[in-house]
């Protein structure tokens, strides 16, 4: 019963194209990239001296180039498309819960990938739902609390770097911490005597089958909404925050990547190692010199970077993660080179060998055992043919907490 | 460290490509050297056999998981199986091949000492099949296969990918 039929387009100058095919291209145009950067490469090429063949490629490059972009912006839709389908189905939770709901919405021109939208839509319906549903209060309960008699739902989008942000918040009775925790505990969640921070509470909702709604209605309460939530938002490499205040509301954000398929990355190597990050997170370069990299012995060693007078906090991607082979330095060989991060939690300064390229990526999903790689988005397979591994800065910048 | 393959072209060397027939698919085992024993995957999961190339090294992994390779545009994680069996390490020759197979819905690709062959092994000449492992766990052998007068172990993919059998593995694996 869901509202999933096709929304009418009356625009003549629009023209309605599966997803699947728009997939398609997007796949040849990766392999195309791939495949002209592996010709201009080979090495049979090297050595002899082709002026044409250099003007020919430059322009080729260009061209390729601009195909990407073209073929991404093709996918590129606003949310709105998204949120107003959301709208629609607000009336009728007015109607089934008898609840007054007016919808708030904001930034709805913001672009996301038409990937993206398509699996949108179920996941925020849901979260929607259990705002009218549960966070909500009825009319008489919101008079009776000193609130409009209007329940407000926000539904916002915002673009920040290379991700889309999508809150949902109420103005309604909050997440109840003492039945959240009390069902956690039951499902052995948490111990009996500990008592969790509030961000570790909320992201319990999201648990199979986790449910505290003392009436399974028809809207939700089931228990599978949130877990809807959880799988779309893994398959897209998104992040879901929940905060809430018991009367206040309760805000459910979940950030997503703009783009699944082409990142404009740069490409860090480090010992044999190389690393691809989002050109939008990377907010400085730097070369240290040598009272640069104090360490902090209180600290357990942990090193901090000085920048023009403040103290960056370091991350050495061979302690975070195992198992990369970082041979001694050679007395000789140039110093790293500093990448200094933007990342919620701050500034995050990270040492490489080398600062390689910039290049547009095209990125593949960590799957099957390769899901265990912590603070990584995918790989990312590079014109040379090489793979790089894209990393989440976030979750690097938060210790590597898999989320 | 790492036995590199050195300077092998990148472009993929498809060495065997596998017919899949629906008919007798079933029965159908790729039989593999490690050292002096002869192992056989099930040839349903199999897509094609290359050559050694180019491994990109990927960080936390189990050291049986050597890294990845770049196959047409598909990121290929490669598991050595020798070190996966606690077998001792071995330098990369011409004669290692990688088995790419498709498991769990995912690529893996096995680096193994050699291929041998496809054959038949019918249902009749596997011998303890099914078994669990010691832990109660399956068991990454699926059956021991006879073919002519040797044996074949032949795995079970799943639980070879996945090392949640790891303990039961490694008592298997140096018996």
């Amino acid at each position: 019963m869901t509202a999933a039929g096709p929304d009418t387009a009356p625009d003549g100058g629009l023209m309605r194209v599966p997803s699947e095919r728009i997939g398609r291209l997007m796949d040849l145009v990766a392999e195309l990239s791939l495949s002209v950067a592996e010709t201009v490469r080979s090495p049979d090429l090297v050595g002899l001296e082709l002026s044409h063949f250099e003007t020919a490629v430059h322009r080729l490059m260009m061209i390729v180039r601009e195909v990407q972009d073209a073929a991404t912006d093709m996918r590129l839709v606003p949310v709105d498309d998204v949120f107003k389908r959301l709208r629609r189905m607000v009336r009728e939770l007015e109607r089934q819960t008898g609840k007054k709901i007016e919808v708030v919405v904001s930034g709805e021109d913001t672009q996301i990938d038409k990937m993206v939208a398509d699996r949108l839509y179920d996941p925020l319906l849901h979260v929607l739902r259990n705002s009218a549903d549960h966070g909500l209060e009825p009319p008489a309960e919101r008079l009776a609390a000193g609130k409009t008699e209007t329940g407000h739902i926000y539904l916002s989008a915002s673009q920040i770097g290379s991700e889309v942000r999508i809150v949902v918040a109420d103005d309604g009775r909050g997440l109840n911490r003492t039945r959240i925790l009390a069902k956690a505990r039951e499902r052995g969640l948490f111990g009996p005597e500990e008592e969790p921070e509030p961000s570790a509470l909320w992201k319990m909702i999201f648990e199979p089958g986790f449910s505290t709604a003392e009436n399974v209605s028809n809207l939700s309460g089931r228990g599978v909404g949130m877990d809807v939530l959880n799988t779309t938002m893994t398959a897209l490499r998104g992040r879901i925050l929940v905060d809430s205040t018991q009367g206040k509301g309760t805000r459910v954000a979940l950030h997503i990547p703009v783009s699944l398929a082409f990142l404009d990355c740069i490409i860090l190597r480090l010992g044999a190692q190389l690393f691809a990050v989002p050109i939008e997170v990377v907010s400085e370069i730097a070369r240290p010199g040598t009272d640069d990299l104090p360490k902090v012995s209180a600290g357990g060693g942990r090193e901090l970077f000085r920048l023009r007078g403040a103290s960056v906090p370091v991350c050495r991607l061979e302690h975070f993660f195992d198992g990369i082979d970082s041979p001694p330095r050679p007395a000789n060989a140039p110093p790293q080179v500093i990448v200094v991060f933007q990342t919620a939690a701050g500034h995050l300064a990270v040492p490489v060998d080398e600062i390689l390229d910039r290049q547009q990526v095209v990125m593949k999903p960590l799957v099957g055992r390769l899901n265990r790689v912590r603070a990584s988005y995918g790989c990312a397979l590079l014109g040379t043919g090489e793979v790089a591994l894209v990393l989440d800065c976030e979750r690097l910048a938060v210790g590597g907490a898999v989320q | 460290m790492t036995p590199q393959p050195g300077t092998q072209a990148s472009a993929a060397q498809t060495v065997v490509t596998v017919n899949h027939d629906v008919d007798t698919i079933a029965d159908m085992y790729l039989t593999f050297d490690l050292g002096e024993e002869e192992y056989g995957v099930n040839i349903a999961g199999v897509t094609e056999i290359v050559g050694l190339q180019r491994i990109m090294p990927i960080p936390d992994m189990p050291r049986y998981l050597r890294g990845v390779i770049n196959l047409r545009g598909k990121v290929i994680p490669l598991m050595d199986v020798r070190l996966r069996f606690d077998m001792a390490e071995r330098a990369y020759d011409e004669r290692t091949v990688i088995i790419v197979m498709e498991v769990d819905e995912a690529p893996v690709g096995l680096i193994v000492d050699g291929v041998r062959e496809v054959r038949d092994i019918p249902p009749g000449q596997i011998d303890q099949r099914g078994q669990m492992g010691r832990n109660g766990s399956r068991s990454v052998i699926a059956g021991i296969g006879r073919v002519g007068d040797r044996v074949a172990v032949i795995l079970d993919p799943s639980v070879l990918v996945s090392d949640d059998d790891f303990a039961s593995a490694r008592d298997a694996g140096t018996a």
